[in-house]
């Protein structure tokens, strides 16, 4: 069982809930669950969805053609109707059964562009009703049903307006047609609107209504043993967003201290922080209070975060693009004071302001060089919801061992999307590093064998930092001696993290050892890959697939060895250059065979990694995919 | 004695540098206010003023240009029991930093900030700093300067610091009792210090400070009660605006909450055990976390 549904809205208009709603519902039965969220850089308005994949196995991407499209207004049945697959359902309210699709204010003079041509190559009327035709001779099912309607005589006598529930009606409606129980639905709604009783109560009647209504049409898509099947395997699990997934690892790893300036996609990851707000043991005692503080700017964040670490907190600052290329002069300045601070960096669509609530893998390159001079730093790229939360808490390790600042490099692909995990066992260890109480004669950068200076913590003896080249004591040395040697100590240390960082952490291997094509991938990409695997694997070819996670200190002696053996090497990631494509050239000294690229903002499905292999296999060196909306 | 709060670094400024006056006082009055040297940090910014933290027997910490203020912030935040001051100087706190400098005060956190006036920007050669005054043309200038001076204290004081206070350096005693007031005050403090630069301002000299400044005698800082501070910020712009740039402890307002004890009312656990103090792992693991009561929102 695989399924995949849209729902779209204006934003603001109850997308997010609808979302919620759905993937609350069937994670509840025990399903694995994927929601990926696509929206614009505005309030109110403009076009928005949800893209939730639900299946009996683990999903880790989302999947086209589409088998359910909900829409909440014209123009998300305007922008999806192509993705839904025949035979697929696609659910609307009657009452605008009668407007344009291509007239709605809020569409991309580009898109209706598109749509015009696209409407006229189809021969569809401009109109919901024109599209309802087109789409029911297509052999798509389509329920356009009186909510409007309904949904009025529940609201009677509240001051609740119609759009206000138009989400909970649509989704009810598509959670019927899927074949669930109605009591699933009101669990997820009682959880969604706790505390809201007035607004809960309108909310259960507007399912009652739809339940009914649709029970009348005898519509069921998933059959309910294999729903029951799979929600018997489960444990507890968490339900949560790649940004709250990170923020449940950082105060698991003892975060205590973070600051940051408010940026899409990172800032999620901060509110929830404040939210938990506190850690509580079994007998409900606080043990724990991360403290988050708002700054000025993205210059302050990574400078008051730099000053919690000085004095033993686990400290971290959490951006995106513009604010970390804020943030680099200070991230230097972690790196010739050897400061254990934690940037978790979500990457968005640049350069400048760029598509800021969209996907995209363009940081690579400059989160291995960014800052000048030269500095030894450890960047970690996780993959999905699980290996965030627990890389989370490996950075601080990291950070804290090598004495570096660390960046967890994520993605607004993760940072947004909604997965059920299960509840970490907290076996992950914490490893602060060589700590001391340091005397009046403490050197704070004294030289040792291993190359890493015992440190002590502001408060616990005299020390000095400073941002120029300085001795063992801290103070500043334009000696070309001390010079030469604080140098390599700070420089050296990259041998030491690649000897000491386990395998799994500098990049995981799936697949069968007897490949002939490898496929490299790093961050939320090896969803997609990993997803495709099979499918892959049914071409004709034997592929695996490698995903990079330690991206500097670049793992090369232990990637290119699995480069070397492959007849193929081909590399997914979201960006134009091919930023991995290029480290393993550099490092492995070897081109990759096939490069397939996307920068259009939209995260990477599996279907297009298997048509991309398909072009691939036809001999085609360069793939740039165009997917989503 | 001061001599114990020497570092063994030779401070490198030019002879007759209004650096230090201010380094004499500073040593001075933590010798008289008996601090803790391990709890004591100085943080400072970039160019002549910032080398000071590598001068004094105490923790040190020389940041980036404009950025001793979020440094010191993160620093008092996580571990409160720490006793910091900033030191920078003008260009670096109120032209690269301002931003910063405006957001401490409305923190209020426990730092006392130490302006180093000069009016230049000493180590790159003399540039107009933004204290210096409309139309003046110090040596280094290949024209006048043609921007309007901000004024240290009247921007602290929109911006919400406690404390306010102009001191000279070369006025050491003066500015020593400045600086034991300001450590002593509970919340975010400036002190001014008008410092002569004998090597690229040739304007704002030991002779100019003389005709221009006036010592504070029958003036009281002190503010108890809220309702008195606007009053207060009257007088002071009064005061400002006068013929005269005075000297002496201008604003004392004990009325406003400290950062801390902002935080402290959101969360009382702050109080008793700050970022720095907390026990994160427990044998080399995460502490025995309820998940239930702790990340209860996500359970499904």
């Amino acid at each position: 069982m695989d399924f995949n549904i849209i729902i779209g809205g204006p934003q603001g208009g109850g997308v997010e809930t609808a979302g919620m709603l759905l993937i609350r519902a069937v994670a509840s039965t025990g399903l694995e669950v994927l929601g990926v969220r696509e929206y614009h850089s505005n309030i109110k308005g403009k076009h928005s969805y949800f893209h939730v994949r639900v299946a009996d196995r683990a999903v880790s991407s989302i999947k086209l053609p589409a088998d359910i499209l909900g829409g909440l207004d014209p123009e998300t049945l305007a922008t999806h109707f192509s993705e839904v697959r025949e035979g697929g359902v696609v659910v609307y309210d009657e009452a605008i059964e009668g407007k344009p699709l291509t007239k709605s204010p809020s569409m991309d003079p580009a898109k209706v562009s598109r749509l015009r041509s696209t409407l006229a190559e189809r021969r569809i009327n401009d109109s919901i009703e024109g599209l309802r035709n087109y789409l029911e001779k297509e052999g798509v099912r389509v329920y356009s049903l009186p909510f409007s309607k309904m949904i009025s005589d529940i609201l009677k006598g509240t001051s609740i307006p119609i759009e206000r529930t138009m989400n909970t009606a649509i989704t009810s409606a598509i959670l019927s047609i899927m074949g669930f129980e109605k009591g699933i639905v009101y669990g997820a709604i009682d959880t969604l609107f706790a505390g809201k009783a007035g607004v809960l109560e309108v909310n259960r009647k507007v399912v009652d209504t739809v339940y009914e209504k649709l029970s009348v049409e005898k519509v069921r898509v998933v059959k309910k043993d294999e729903r029951l099947e799979a929600g018997g395997k489960r444990g507890r699990r968490l339900l949560l967003a790649g940004a709250e997934a990170v923020a449940v690892g950082k105060i698991i790893g003892g975060l205590r201290f973070q600051t940051y300036y408010p940026i899409t996609p990172a800032a999620d990851e901060s509110l929830a922080i404040e939210e938990i707000a506190r850690v509580f043991d079994d007998d409900g005692r606080v043990i724990g209070t991360p403290i988050i503080v708002q700054t000025e700017d993205e210059i302050s964040a990574i400078g008051m975060a730099i000053g919690g670490a000085l004095t033993g907190a686990r400290s971290a600052t959490s951006t995106s693009g513009p604010g970390f290329s804020l943030m680099v002069e200070g991230f230097g300045w972690a790196g010739i004071n050897e400061v254990p601070v934690v940037v978790t960096y979500y990457q968005r669509g640049g350069p400048s302001t760029g598509l800021p609530t969209r996907h995209s893998q363009s940081d690579l390159l400059f989160s291995i060089f960014a800052g000048h001079g030269e500095f030894s730093r450890i960047v970690i790229a996780s993959g999905d919801h699980q290996e965030a939360m627990e890389d989370a808490i490996k950075c601080f390790n990291y950070a804290e061992i090598f004495q570096v600042p660390v960046i967890h490099l994520l993605d607004k692909g993760l940072a947004n999307s909604v997965t059920a995990l299960p509840v970490p066992p907290l076996d992950t260890a914490i490893d602060r590093g060589e700590v001391v109480d340091g005397t009046e004669e403490y050197k704070r950068f004294e030289f040792t064998e291993s190359g890493i200076s015992p440190r002590a913590f502001l408060g616990r003896s005299i020390q000095w930092y400073t941002g120029d080249e300085h001795n063992e004591r801290g103070n500043i040395s334009e000696d070309p001696l001390v010079r030469e040697e604080m140098y390599r100590k700070r420089l050296e240390k990259r041998e030491r993290i690649l000897k000491e960082i386990p395998d799994e952490d500098k990049a995981k291997f799936y697949g069968s050892d007897a490949y002939e094509d490898l496929i490299l991938t790093w961050g939320t990409t090896k969803g997609a890959a990993f997803d495709a695997l099979p499918a892959l694997n049914a071409l004709g070819r034997n592929v695996a697939l490698l995903q990079v996670r330690l991206m500097e200190p670049f793992p090369a002696d232990y990637v290119c060895k699995f480069i070397a053996k492959a007849r193929r090497v081909v590399s997914i990631e979201a960006n134009y250059n091919g930023q991995l494509a290029w480290l393993i050239s550099h490092y492995c000294r070897r081109e990759v065979d096939n490069t397939v690229l996307k920068y259009n903002g939209r995260s990477i499905s599996e279907d297009e990694v298997i048509s991309a292999y398909r072009r691939v296999i036809e001999g085609e060196g360069r793939i740039v995919l165009t997917g989503g909306e | 004695m001061a001599a114990e709060w020497s570092s063994e670094v030779w401070p490198d400024w030019c002879p007759g540098c209004g650096n230090f006056g201010i380094l004499s006082a500073l040593k001075l009055a933590l010798s008289e206010l008996g601090v803790d040297r391990r709890s004591f940090v100085i943080v400072s910014g970039i160019g002549c003023s910032g080398k000071i933290a590598h001068f004094v027997r105490t923790s040190g910490v020389h940041t980036l240009h404009g950025r001793a203020i979020p440094f010191a912030s993160g620093i008092k935040i996580a571990n409160p029991e720490l006793k910091v001051i900033v030191h920078g100087g003008d260009g670096d706190l109120l032209g690269i930093g301002m931003g910063h400098f405006i957001a401490l005060g409305r923190r209020n956190i426990d730092v006392l900030v130490v302006i180093h006036n000069n009016g230049v920007y000493g180590l790159t050669k003399g540039q107009a700093s933004p204290t210096l005054g409309k139309g003046l043309k110090t040596k280094s200038l290949v024209s006048p300067n043609i921007a309007d001076p901000v004024n240290p204290i009247l921007l602290g004081m929109m911006a919400g610091y406690t404390f306010l206070a102009r001191g000279y350096a070369y006025n050491v005693e003066h500015l020593k009792s400045l600086l034991k007031a300001g450590l002593n005050h509970k919340g975010a403090g400036v002190i001014e210090v008008i410092q002569p630069c004998p090597t690229w301002n040739n304007v704002n000299t030991p002779e100019w400070v003389s005709n221009n400044t006036l010592y504070l005698k029958e003036w009281d800082p002190l503010v108890n009660k809220k309702e008195d501070l606007v009053q207060k910020m009257r007088e002071i712009v009064s005061l400002e605006y006068g013929y005269k740039r005075p000297l002496g402890v201008i604003l004392e307002d004990n009325t406003k909450e400290t950062y801390q004890e902002r935080i402290t009312g959101l969360n009382e656990y702050y109080g008793e055990s700050p970022p720095a103090k907390q026990k994160i792992e427990s044998e080399g693991k995460p502490l025995p976390i309820n998940f239930e009561r702790t990340f209860g929102r996500y359970l499904i």
